[in-house]
């Protein structure tokens, strides 16, 4: 079992309204391992809190899903 | 010659080049256009776009013919051209918008743009419409309400970069070179190439590149930008120093420390997005509301059309039915709180408060009991020598002289103290040199036999302090630790040294401002009631709690928490021992100095390590907390009122969409106002 708890930073390009970030917020937390997201349309991005097990790849497509597209995903 | 030289840099600076990640380097060298600009310059151009093209339709179906009663084409013409004219706006300038909305109705992620792009489009149609039934057209309608919302988007995204305008200098702030000693030549290069244990050459007046600690030289420092103090900082030989903060006077050597990602600089821009993002319980109504906004708007106006069509006629069942699209605006409930949010925590950030979490500035306004811990919040943190008390006799010069030199030897905080107040350019040779543990010192300089000590240390050796007792008492009584210096031989008192860990120079006034405010103060310390005591009523405290060793803070803590049925608490602390403490109070306020900060603990971080910090943060709590709740009512009335009135078909669908456009240009310019908040 994963089981690790990380953070990740995703960088978002496409928002431009507060409903935009509320989608996100709601698509990534389907992902299935992710237990918190937090969407901020004034910074662009979004902070998850997901288990270890959770990809990048998995991350994207559910930013993609909502319609918009993450640029970039790190780790804090 | 110097082809080869050059060569060598720039084969170092290749090797360099692979053990830098390619993000590290981003991150560093993002100064490019942001996308805050790229956004406002493309609305700008959709701005323009859409006017250019929207104002022959104005002027020829609704200028003309209703303030001039010219009517100077058929209306036949007149559809005909206001179709040619709106199709562009609608299908070239609104196409993002038409994507992002439409896109909405596919995966049913709608947002903002679905009810725009839903209520331009059908207006268009109408136009066509009107070749089969007897409806108004309202093409030319429709391109006005897409420049419209060009318009107010535009608007907003500015204001939306001024209310992110200090975070985005924080990211701008960073030095872009650095000029490192390569062997004994100087070479200039990008600052995403530093690496940890370079040593950086920072003449006056330039930036120093990164975080690192002072090698070789002495100047001043202005740190103000990372940390809000104002004075210049002292910096020498062993000093730390911060990346991005300007070198005063002298040059200075830096060993680089911390580079990227590592420095205090990036963890300051990543607690404060992070800030920037977090949510405050009093957002999660509106969240919620946002969340379910759009599609029961859509399901709305559906219900207008056909209760419209029934009970009217489709011209005002379309009116009605697409002010209601226009007109409703989840963004203004949005963004209500992230906007404040974000202006609040920016004006911190310059200031150096960084709120970690949202939620502290809905708490804050709560709170009653201000809990502080002593040593190293209200103090210094840091012993020194307050008073000096000679012997009849007895010069100071040399009094100091044998005291700095005996201290010298000795590791104890109190004989630092000693030494730094001397502070003497040569010291004498001291032989036989003993710590006493618990007692003092003992040494000989020039064949004499000196002790420095406390009573104990004096009784042992039968040194009467008969002639200096009124003095120690007295001393003792404000809380200093009192030593004697003493000839061994004669048993002779030759004076006194006082040490205190001083209170901080604005410590009172800030205590001062926080009664006025109507808080209530509590000290708590590890140290004996006395000390204590003496320092609480130095800076006006109202209650001591002495004695307490550092994992009872929290449990103290969560006692004044359970008083009258629930207290609300806010502790300020170091943040490295307190972070138990920080925790278990309802609004943490961690003090640190200048790259020590304790990141993870406190809610609030105060980088400067005064107590008028924590004024400015309870202020800046309440002013932005105040601002949310303006917002946040704003933008419910807002809706609440426009809603029904569209419904009822009162407005005009471009009456609809320019109060649809003003109220979320309100809820970002008002939150801009928080600025003129003195702090």
């Amino acid at each position: 079992m994963g089981g690790y708890k990380m953070k990740k930073k995703i960088t978002i390009e496409g928002m431009h309204c507060a409903s935009c970030a509320a989608n996100i917020e709601r698509s990534l937390k389907k992902v299935s391992g992710i237990n918190s997201a937090n969407v901020s349309m004034m910074t662009r991005k979004a902070i998850i809190e997901c288990e270890d097990t959770v990809k990048d790849e998995e991350l994207k497509h559910a930013v993609k899903k909502a319609g918009y597209e993450a640029k970039e995903i790190e780790n804090c | 010659m110097k082809q080869k030289k050059l060569k060598i840099v720039k084969m170092e600076k290749n090797m360099r080049d692979m053990n830098h990640s390619k993000k590290d380097k981003e991150y560093l060298h993002n100064h490019g256009e942001t996308p805050e600009e790229k956004e406002i310059e493309m609305w700008k151009k959709k701005l323009i776009w859409g006017w250019i093209l929207t104002i022959p339709i104005i002027l020829i179906m609704y200028i003309l013919p209703l303030i001039f009663g010219m009517m100077v084409f058929s209306s036949e013409v007149m559809l005909l051209i206001s179709l040619t004219f709106a199709f562009p706006v609608i299908f070239i300038v609104g196409l993002s918008t038409l994507k992002s909305g439409f896109r909405g109705f596919i995966s049913f992620y709608f947002n903002m743009d679905s009810l725009i792009a839903l209520g331009t489009v059908v207006a268009y149609l109408t136009g066509f419409l009107q070749f089969f039934l007897p409806v108004q057209d309202y093409s030319g309608v429709a391109a006005m309400i897409m420049a419209i919302f060009v318009t107010g988007k535009y608007i907003e995204a500015k204001a939306r970069g001024r209310a992110g305008q200090e975070i985005r200098k924080l990211l701008e702030m960073g030095a872009k070179n650095a000029r490192i000693l390569r062997g004994k030549t100087e070479i200039e290069i990008p600052i995403s190439e530093v690496k940890v244990g370079d040593i950086m050459i920072i003449k006056p007046g330039e930036k120093i590149p990164t975080d690192g600690i002072v090698t070789k030289g002495e100047s001043s420092v202005d740190e103000s930008m990372v940390t809000g103090e104002s004075l210049p900082i002292d910096k020498l030989k062993g000093s730390n120093v911060i990346g991005a903060t300007i070198n005063q006077d002298g040059i200075l050597y830096v060993k680089a420390t911390k580079v990227g990602k590592d420095t205090f600089l990036a963890h300051i821009i990543d607690l404060v997005e992070e800030a920037q993002g977090s949510k405050i319980p009093i957002q999660k109504m509106a969240d919620k509301i946002t969340n379910i906004f759009v599609p029961s708007v859509l399901a709305l106006s559906i219900l207008t059309f056909i209760g419209w069509s029934i009970f009217g006629n489709f011209s005002s069942a379309f009116g009605a039915s697409i002010a209601v699209l226009v007109i409703s605006c989840p963004c203004a409930l949005g963004l209500a709180t992230p906007i404040a949010l974000t202006v609040g925590s920016g004006m911190g950030a310059k200031r150096g408060i960084l709120i970690r979490k949202g939620e502290a500035i809905q708490t804050m306004k709560n709170v009653k009991v201000i809990v502080f811990d002593k040593t190293g919040t209200i103090t210094k943190g840091k012993p020194e020598v307050t008073n000096v008390e000679m012997g009849k006799g007895v010069k100071e010069k040399e009094f100091l002289e044998v005291a700095g030199s005996l201290e010298k030897l000795s590791e104890h905080p109190l004989s630092k103290a000693i030494v730094n107040y001397a502070n003497l350019k040569n010291y004498k040779v001291v032989k036989n040199f003993k710590n006493l543990r618990g007692r003092g010192i003992e040494g000989t300089v020039l064949n004499k036999k000196y002790l420095i000590g406390n009573k104990r240390l004096m009784d042992e050796n039968k040194i009467n302090l008969k002639d200096f007792s009124k003095k120690i008492e007295d001393l003792e009584k404000e809380g200093k630790t009192v030593m004697a210096l003493a000839l061994e031989k004669d048993k002779k008192v030759l004076g006194l040294i006082a040490v205190a860990d001083s209170v901080k120079e604005d410590s009172f006034k800030a205590l001062k401002e926080l009664h006025k405010r109507g808080y209530y103060t509590v000290m708590i310390t590890g140290d004996n009631e006395r000390t204590a005591e003496a320092i609480a009523k130095e800076v006006g405290i109202k209650k001591v709690i002495a004695n307490v060793l550092p994992e009872g803070k929290s449990l103290e803590i969560k006692r004044i928490q359970d008083k009258n049925g629930g207290t609300f608490v806010a502790f300020v602390g170091d943040g490295i021992n307190d972070a138990p403490a920080l925790k278990q109070a309802n609004v943490g306020i961690a003090m640190g100095t200048g790259t020590d900060i304790a990141i993870e603990s406190g809610d609030i971080v105060l980088t400067k390590g005064s107590l008028t910090g924590v004024v400015q943060a309870i202020e800046l709590s309440k002013a932005t907390f105040s601002k949310i709740k303006q917002n946040l009512f704003w933008a419910f009335a807002y809706n609440t009122i426009a809603i029904p009135l569209a419904v009822a078909g009162v407005l005009h669908p471009v009456i609809a969409e320019i109060a649809m456009a003003a109220s979320s240009i309100t809820v970002v310019g008002n939150a801009n106002l928080l600025r003129r908040k003195k702090i």
